[in-house]
């Protein structure tokens, strides 16, 4: 958790091997290998997979995208069933989707590629509360399914509908400043406002 | 197996074959012929029907030299043919001169396509073709070719559509040669409609002109020019697009965009709106641009190495180009594009 530009999104994109987003100090791990010459496909292929805060403008339609994800990881569509994105599918990606569309397509395809590690960013942030049950129903059972989730939020709204959180953090300025039990870290931030936690806490890691 | 029963199996309803000047097959269903459908060369023709001789280069300006070695088609009134009348053209040997004539009758409805291809033998091709689609006729004609890089090619196409009727076209090519120009021009009577429709992927070095003119000359005639065209390296690609719109209540749209995936190829769009009558309504779009990079790394992020990456977004891109296509043909026509996006980047 984090309030906009704490660098939470930053974080996911380095550790997607995004360019432009380069890590100049420490290391990213997975799997034993550092990442950090791997190429964005490449840590894709090794089981890391990205749900963009909207989705990204191309000019390809939603139903291919899925088809091409599908035969790349031997997924299927029936894998997002849940999502409701029958009436998107013909939809270019580049005529754009609503908020809620929007989080629904990206958490879609990133659980089309069977990932080991899902990097969620902001899946609550913008939509109806309908939209993020939805989308926390669906991290749930990506959850179930063995997959690790590095979710990041600023709202934390989402976090009402997640069944299993093992680690919550407040990220303020590039540097975690809390952690903790997540209802815990919840009603601090509620409480003291993300400002009240950006002079560190009992747990201030970096 | 015969050639009915595969043209059958295919669901084509007429089969038209001539490799250099020899026609090689020509077949059509029973059930067309007994309803007075024509597909003959168009030699005999010429000398069978009286009327075919008046239509001789109406559509297109006369070129010298070119003989009667093509296809005549006709379609009776009334009918409607859901599968393709399928012509092909195949070039093996020095020069192929084509002249093809189409006639579509009143409230007829047809789906036509042609397959041209060339051996390596086969040093040029040039088609002339000419439409004529009488009152309500309507006629789809989608054109898959595939030439060898040496062949050089000329098409023209020249189309009269009568009043209320409507012709699409969907070009496309699955392997382009080193130097193409194709010219279609369609005449529109009154609310009569048209579309042309190109998908081009230029190979490396080659040289290639699409040129597209509607005529609106009906009032509420209205057309459209479609464009979607890939440039690899060292090709230069050449699109004017012209509607000229001559009666009220006349609309016309050009869409024109080009993809360069080298930088040192060379794309040029040219399209051109006149109006010579108050009434009409004439929009233009051009664009040509790469691909961007925050595209490709999206995919990329998603698994898809930078080929694939880029293979799909430029099939996403000669995709948006086929709005409009029969049905029955898009299966066909999506694996080409599929084929031409992986080429692209090969």
């Amino acid at each position: 958790m984090g309030p906009n530009g704490s660098g939470k999104s930053t974080l996911l994109k380095a550790i997607m091997g995004i360019p432009g987003y380069t890590v100049v100090e420490g290391e990213i791990m997975f799997e034993g290998r550092d990442m950090r010459d791997l190429k964005p496909h490449e840590r894709a292929r090794m089981g890391i997979a990205m749900a963009y805060q909207s989705t990204r403008p191309i000019g390809v339609t939603l139903s291919r995208l899925i088809r091409e994800l599908c035969r790349l990881y031997g997924t299927s569509p029936a894998d997002v069933s849940g999502l409701g994105l029958e009436e998107l599918l013909n939809r270019e990606l580049h005529k754009g989707f609503s908020g809620g569309e929007s989080k629904r397509v990206e958490l879609a395809l990133t659980i089309l590629q069977r990932p080991k590690l899902a990097l969620l960013d902001e899946p609550d942030s913008g939509v109806d509360l309908e939209s993020i049950r939805v989308v926390g129903k669906a991290i749930n059972r990506l959850v179930e399914r063995g997959a690790a989730v590095l979710l990041v939020t600023h709202t934390g709204i989402v976090a009402e509908y997640l069944r299993r959180v093992d680690e919550a953090h407040v990220m303020i300025d590039g540097r975690i400043v809390a952690s903790g039990e997540l209802p815990h870290l919840l009603r601090e931030v509620r409480a003291k406002g993300y400002s009240g936690l950006a002079g560190g806490g009992a747990n201030e890691r970096s | 197996m015969s050639v009915v029963d595969e043209l059958a199996r295919a669901g084509g309803t007429a089969l038209y074959l001539q490799r250099n000047y020899d026609v090689l097959r020509r077949v059509v269903a029973d059930s067309l012929r007994r309803r007075g459908l024509l597909l003959e060369p168009l030699r005999e023709a010429v000398s069978r029907h009286s009327w075919v001789r008046k239509l001789l280069w109406r559509a297109l300006p006369r070129e010298e030299g070119v003989g009667l070695h093509g296809a005549f088609l006709y379609v009776p009134p009334g009918l409607r043919i859901q599968a393709p009348l399928t012509f092909c053209f195949v070039v093996s040997e020095a020069e192929q001169l084509v002249h093809n004539i189409v006639v579509v009758d009143e409230g007829s409805e047809v789906l036509m396509t042609s397959a041209c291809a060339s051996t390596e033998r086969g040093e040029a091709h040039k088609g002339y073709t000419e439409v004529y689609l009488r009152r309500g006729a309507r006629l789809n004609y989608v054109m898959i070719h595939s030439w060898m890089r040496e062949t050089r090619v000329t098409a023209k196409t020249g189309v009269e559509v009568g009043e209320g009727g409507s012709f699409t076209q969907f070009y496309t090519c699955l392997k382009s040669p080193s130097t193409l120009t194709s010219d279609s021009r369609a005449l529109l009577e009154r609310r009569a409609t048209a579309l042309l429709s190109t998908l081009y992927v230029a190979s490396p070095g080659s040289s290639t002109t699409i040129s597209s003119t509607l005529i609106l000359a009906g009032e509420g005639s209205r057309g459209e020019v479609l464009a979607r065209a890939v440039a690899v390296r060292g090709a230069a690609l050449r699109l004017p697009t012209r509607i000229e719109a001559r009666a009220p209540g006349s609309r016309g749209h050009i869409e024109c965009r080009g993809l360069q995936l080298s930088p040192d190829s060379r794309i040029e769009t040219a399209p051109i709106l006149c109006s010579l009558h108050g009434g009409s309504q004439l929009t233009h779009e051009a664009a040509i641009g790469k691909i961007s990079e925050e595209e490709l790394y999206y995919l990329m992020s998603r698994g898809f190495t930078e080929e694939e990456a880029t293979s799909l977004l430029v099939r996403g891109f000669l995709e948006t180009g086929i709005k409009g296509l029969p049905k029955v043909m898009r299966p066909q026509v999506e694996a080409v594009l599929s084929i031409l996006a992986r080429k692209a980047v090969g």
